[in-house]
């Protein structure tokens, strides 16, 4: 630290001498020798300009760093209205990819769907035998009466099947209920397709009425060939009833 | 409804059904297909297989009370119970 302060007498010494040559231009000392060739070194070599004189040089320079002026303005409104552009697509993305669901049909789910003509084409595979498992909860404060009317059924994948579950309305009011499903195991769940079932949609039961609710479905024949699937051999459906409120939106899925 | 959302693991995401829900059957009107079915499972020890055309019976019920799309059964996965025989007319497939 205490070095530059040392070496700074000197310095201002030999930088005094240096000016004071430069001024006289005296005897050529080799330090402005020295700075002068360095000073020389830095400008470009342009051996036609010094021909011109000095003032057409100027104006050249000087038309040249408009140039580059006016071309650095463009590439920077390029580049800014770049990113203000990728701002807008990264807000615009939401609804796109909502518009592109609606008409793929995927419906936010991004799994391999299943089409509706599988049904029609696909063939029973009859070695594998599933038991389905059926369980049936209400919500704490739901009245009904719930419960399935066959604990379980036995199908093979590819093979359209028919339950049952039965809902009573105790009381003397109307309920409205509206249910959901879960498939146990995690993983077959995607093999668990529904044709048509009572889920999703609410249900009026007027007071001490008693319904069947019907639910068909089909295991999806992929179902045997998946080694994940391969030691599975039941799958539990459990439906959930809760009691619809007035005005409640519910998060349906795919509707 | 799936468990808390622990991020990072996969919930249940349950779908719609492909045709949208069964309309309830408020009178009863298909109750004795749907009993005839309930008896053709108990007998056969809950086996589907053996009950598919009570299955059938009873939806073509509900398609013919308005309680339920007509659909051609060949699409709700009954193709092979609708092999109608060159002979008799009285099986035949809607439209």
């Amino acid at each position: 630290m205490l070095l530059p302060l040392l070496v700074r007498p000197q310095a201002s010494v030999m930088l005094t001498r240096c000016v004071r040559t430069l001024r006289c231009d005296a005897t050529r000392t080799p330090l402005h020798s020295q700075a002068e060739h360095f000073l020389r070194r830095r400008l470009p070599p342009r051996p036609h300009v010094h021909s011109r004189g000095t003032k057409s040089r100027g104006r050249k320079s000087k038309s040249q760093e408009e140039e580059w002026k006016t071309r650095n303005k463009t590439v920077l409104t390029y580049i800014a209205a770049a990113g203000v552009g990728m701002i807008g697509l990264s807000y615009a993305a939401v609804p796109l990819y909502r518009l592109y669901c609606q008409a793929s049909g995927l419906g936010g789910m991004a799994v391999a769907g299943h089409d509706a003509d599988q049904v029609e084409t696909m063939t029973p595979v009859k070695e594998r035998v599933l038991k389905i498992s059926f369980n049936a909860d209400t919500h704490a404060s739901m009245q009904w009466n719930f419960r399935p009317q066959q604990t379980e059924i036995f199908v093979v994948p590819g093979e359209t099947a028919l339950a049952f579950y039965r809902a009573k309305n105790p009381t003397d009011q109307p309920i409205i209920g509206i249910s959901t499903y879960n498939v146990v195991p995690f993983e077959a769940g995607q093999y668990f397709n529904k044709i048509q079932c009572f889920c999703f949609e609410e249900q009026r039961l007027n007071p001490h009425e008693e319904v069947d609710m019907p639910v068909f479905f089909y295991i999806d024949p992929e179902f045997d060939e998946d080694p994940r699937m391969a030691r599975v051999d039941t799958i539990i459906l459990s439906y959930t009833f809760f009691e619809a409120k007035e005005g409640q939106k519910l998060p349906l899925p795919g509707y | 409804m799936s468990n808390a959302m622990n991020f990072g693991t996969k919930s249940f995401k349950p779908r719609a059904p492909d045709k949208g829900a069964f309309p309830l059957d408020h009178f009863g009107e298909c109750k004795a297909f749907k009993e005839r079915f309930m008896k053709c499972l108990k007998d056969n020890s809950f086996d589907n297989s053996k009950c598919r055309l009570q299955s059938k019976d009873y939806l073509e019920c509900r398609m013919d009370n308005q309680l339920m799309a007509k659909e051609p059964l060949a699409r709700l996965g009954f193709k092979d119970l609708m092999d109608p025989p060159p002979s008799q007319a009285d099986r035949d497939t809607k439209p």
